[in-house]
């Protein structure tokens, strides 16, 4: 189950692109293709462990929490 | 590869790195993503004299791909748009699967290069590239088997102890060729300082190739072309011409490194040089 904050849209950000790309409502732009990889769980990813965007806005991704 | 090699005028290998895996059109509308976009890059990079060009794969929206087709098409728009350019595959990857990280091994022909990470680095605040002995070994395994040369991506000083790791577990074809690389997070710190020592720790009759991100691409490659080594320049490592100016192409970024050897007097290897130097033409 991929981001439910990730959309893939055409435009927006101000760009515009042929192909819908994906595109991170959180932050309203569109994301780099290996936080795509991410947002889509791809691969041994998971949004949820591994985003620090969707981490922090579901208060979830505490600062100083690193395991040592 | 000394000062000397630069006072001897050896030919300088110019890689270009066309389009990466970590960003795309969303940080620089420029970078090439499509397979005929990357041919035709290929095609501009080589013009301009570069004589590698290290390539990844994406989807249609640009995202990464592992897949050996898509990596074919790629290849085969490169030789619609090239003479005889030297062809590089990322092995590179974040969170892929082993079995993935193969894949861009296997077309036909295979590339006569790959690249082979060197180990860890840290992504973002969450990620790891874990690039792990067992894989670099299994890489280099089927490299061996396919005939690819190892471009060995030193990423920081750590990473020089895994080169003699390697050359002391496995066998590799003379020269190592070694891609050093300065820059920000887990790379090596971005200083002169650092860079002369990395250069004078490398295995005996190592090349090396210099890698600077962002805004050290330029100052780094021309420490590289000063010191005797290879420089790597590209929109994967480096979206900008100047600060704030977005790089109109892969060849701009070549152009201005090959103008720089010939005003320091070094001389740009054509590709068959390049796979002389590289021990590619044997």
């Amino acid at each position: 189950m991929g981001c439910p904050y990730l959309a893939y849209r055409e435009t927006g950000d101000e760009q515009s692109f042929d192909e819908a790309r994906a595109f991170c409502t959180v932050v309203d732009e569109f994301v780099q293709p290996m936080r795509a990889d991410i947002c889509n769980d791809r691969y041994e990813l998971a949004h949820e462990r591994h985003c620090e965007i969707y981490r922090a806005h579901e208060g979830t991704g505490e600062e100083g929490s690193a395991d040592t | 590869m000394t000062y000397e090699a630069f006072l001897d005028r050896a030919p300088l290998v110019v890689t270009a790195a066309l389009t990466g895996g970590v960003h795309g059109k969303e940080a620089n509308p420029n970078v090439p993503e499509t397979p005929e976009e990357i041919g035709e890059a290929a095609g501009a990079v080589e013009a301009a004299g570069a004589s590698v060009v290290h390539l990844h794969a994406r989807r249609p929206n640009g995202e990464r791909s592992f897949a050996t087709e898509r990596f074919q098409e790629i290849d085969d728009a490169v030789r619609r748009h090239t003479d005889d350019v030297i062809i590089q595959h990322s092995t590179g990857g974040t969170g892929a699967p082993d079995a993935d990280r193969h894949r861009p091994l296997r077309t036909d022909p295979p590339p006569e290069m790959a690249s082979l990470d060197m180990g860890p680095l840290n992504r973002y605040d969450h990620l790891t590239s874990e690039n792990t002995r067992a894989l670099v070994d299994s890489l280099h395994a089927e490299m061996v088997d396919r005939g690819i040369k190892p471009e060995l991506e030193v990423f920081n000083d750590g990473h020089r102890n895994e080169v003699y790791g390697l050359l002391e577990r496995r066998d590799l074809a003379d020269p190592v060729y070694a891609t050093l690389i300065f820059g920000p997070g887990t790379l090596t710190r971005p200083r002169p300082e650092n860079f002369l020592t990395a250069i004078s720790d490398l295995p005996v009759g190592a090349q090396f190739n210099t890698l600077g991100f962002g805004r050290h691409q330029l100052p780094f490659a021309t420490m590289g072309i000063l010191f005797g080594g290879h420089v790597r320049v590209g929109l994967e490592d480096n979206v900008y011409y100047d600060r704030g100016e977005l790089a109109e192409s892969n060849a701009q970024l070549v152009e201005r490194v090959v103008r720089v050897a010939d005003e320091l007097g070094r001389p740009v290897a054509t590709t068959d040089e390049a796979r002389e130097i590289l021990g590619l033409s044997e």
